[in-house]
């Protein structure tokens, strides 16, 4: 029993860690408009700082190095991940923000992600390579004990508390000024400058607010699972991430929440439980990816919005100032754009 | 049912936007070179001249949608060539596009909550610590936007999606955005441009209503009755330089001006 309850457990803990990079690039993409096409990019980083940070300094003649190792507490070593994933955001940012958009901006992304990945695979004097880190202690092991299954539920209720901040604050930005001129971004950058709003500024903000929702997921993740190498954040993995906001639907945390459920938790996560049929190591995990695809597409098929759509602003009813009786010729268009001039 | 306009009201009031010797080309064609005018205070001017004679151009240049090759580009005594749209938008000089651009996902009233300019609201510290700063703030445009609305006949309007409003309504809309910017220059591209005639007054009549409140105005347009009808100063454009300005009375008796529109300005 205590089993399926770890299991459980489990299963949640990792919900909790897809909604935090849901709601990173829904910040992004959702509000802002901005296609990052390396999200787990931001993961890694998160998470590999964060690692580095509380491991103890590495053992010479053991093979195996890391930058730092600074035995740090986890709090501080969870703002140090944050921090690194939003300055790495940054710097893409500043190549890819400042004239580019939509897809040569996601080609950018894209190329910056794999940079860093081939840096970090290859480079085995900086998170040690294609073996990665292990052993990075859990947080708070002998405060919440070392039964794997209890300390997965303590560990749940942490992740959950911090998911809900995150909630917290990406709802807070989407519902301000601030997410209005985002969503304005998004819809057309031209006018939005026109009309006073420093795109390039703005959709920085959302880039690095996002990796740094993203970078926390990251640390989660490492401390939860306490080892991360190459093999677990490769680019197919930013794409189930995409797939969980395309399907639950962008713009709208709750469709963040959806999708995280259905994509990240339900066909990615669980499925690994799966024994492997014989004979074929790779079918669960092929077939897996292939339902993500298969979903993805039947989303946008017939229901592009995703499952929870974007809602539409509601502001408080007011009574028009001065009202004046609402002209009510009918307008119409005779059609066609302007000539040119 | 137009009040009468181009009364050339107050002769010698300030100059608010100075243009001078404006340079762009592109590759070998110089779409605007040399384009030099003033625009007084409280005016509405017009910029006209026949196709490819780089109107569009130099809007963008004023707007800083594009950047000037020569050039000087004064508001109220500040230059702006070469500075970015947004810079130039801060200024309250404010401009539309040839086409509507609305912002389809949002609903009508949002387009005008995202027009006021250096909100408090848009500083991620603000929203994260202080929302109490911006609130009273946000409450006020919520009324400003629900008067404009009103004035311009999109209340009943006001939370469809704008994507879904018909093209007439889009333009409505440009021109409301706009006014909701509380703007001391607006530059209109194209304004009457693909509407209907009863559509193309109700325009105009809010562009006399608007000046009359104070704002000045620099409309491109192509429909020279409306120009005469309502602009108090032309501005005529061929082949990137300044032909004539004047009155639109004054111009149709300038023999260079007419054959520019007949011959595209070759001749």
């Amino acid at each position: 029993m205590s089993v399926v309850l770890g299991y459980v457990a489990t299963l949640g803990v990792y919900f909790c860690i897809y909604n935090i990079f849901a709601f990173g690039l829904n910040i992004q993409f959702g509000y802002a408009g901005i296609l990052d096409f390396t999200v787990i990019t931001f993961m890694a980083i998160g998470g590999y700082i964060a690692g580095v940070a509380v491991l103890p300094p590495e053992q010479r003649g053991t093979e195996i190095f890391y930058v730092l190792g600074w035995n740090l507490p986890w709090p501080i070593a969870l703002l140090l991940g944050m921090v690194a994933a939003g300055l790495l955001g940054f710097l893409i940012g500043l190549v890819a923000l400042r004239r580019l958009r939509s897809d040569y901006l996601a080609i950018v992304t894209l190329a910056s992600g794999t940079i860093v990945y081939d840096v970090i695979n290859n480079y085995n004097k900086l998170f040690d390579g294609a073996a990665g880190l292990v052993g990075v202690p859990q947080p708070y092991t002998s405060v919440f004990g070392v039964n794997p299954n209890t300390y997965t539920w303590y560990f749940l209720a942490v992740s959950a508390v911090i998911m809900l901040v995150c909630w917290y604050v990406a709802n807070r930005i989407y519902s301000s000024p601030l997410g209005r001129t985002m969503r304005a971004i998004r819809e057309d950058m031209d006018v939005a400058e026109a009309f006073g709003k420093d795109a390039f500024r703005v959709r920085m903000l959302a880039m690095v607010i996002g990796c740094m929702f993203v970078g926390l997921g990251g640390v989660l993740t490492i401390a939860y699972v306490s080892a991360l190498s190459p093999a677990g954040w490769t680019t197919g993995e930013t794409f189930v991430i995409w797939a969980a906001l395309i399907v639950g639907g962008k713009a709208n945390n709750w469709g963040a929440v959806v999708g995280s459920f259905l994509v990240a938790v339900l066909f990615n996560e669980a499925t690994r439980f799966l024994p492997a049929i014989p004979g074929s190591p790779n079918l669960v995990s092929d077939i897996r990816n292939m339902c993500i695809g298969g979903m993805v597409i039947v989303t946008l098929w017939f229901r592009p919005q995703g499952v929870v759509p974007e809602r539409k602003a509601r502001f408080p009813q007011l009574p028009v100032r001065g009202a004046t009786t609402p002209v009510s010729v009918a307008v119409g268009a005779t059609g066609g754009a302007g000539s040119a001039g | 049912m137009i009040a009468a306009g181009g009364n050339g009201r107050s002769p010698g009031a300030r100059t608010l936007l100075s243009v001078e010797g404006l340079v762009r080309h592109f590759g070998g064609v110089r779409a605007v070179d040399g384009a030099s005018f003033t625009i007084e205070e409280g005016t509405i001017s017009a910029l006209i001249g026949p196709n490819g004679s780089g109107k569009t151009t130099t809007v963008n240049l004023i707007a800083g949608a594009l950047r000037p090759q020569a050039g000087r580009v004064a508001f109220d005594g500040v230059d702006i060539a070469g500075r970015l749209p947004h810079q130039v938008a801060g200024h309250r000089l404010i401009r539309t596009f040839q086409i509507s651009r609305e912002f389809a996902a949002m609903t009508v009233l949002e387009n005008l909550m995202v027009s006021p300019l250096h909100q408090s609201g848009e500083r991620l510290w603000n929203v994260l610590f202080r929302p109490g700063r911006y609130r009273a703030e946000e409450r006020a445009h919520l009324e400003q936007a629900l008067a404009v609305l009103d004035e311009f006949g999109l209340y009943a309007k006001r939370d469809d999606y704008a994507g879904n409003l018909s093209g007439g309504q889009k333009r409505l809309l440009e021109l409301a955005r706009a006014v909701m910017a509380e703007p001391r220059l607006l530059l209109l591209d194209e304004p009457m441009a693909g509407i209907n005639p009863a559509l193309t007054d109700r325009v105009a009549e809010h562009v006399l209503r608007l000046r009359d409140a104070g704002v000045t105005f620099l409309l491109v347009e192509h429909n020279l009755e409306i120009v005469e009808r309502i602009c108090d100063h032309v501005v005529v454009l061929a082949l990137g330089s300044t032909l004539a300005t004047g009155t639109m009375a004054e111009l149709r008796q300038d023999e260079a001006v007419v054959r520019a529109y007949l011959t595209g300005g070759g001749a």
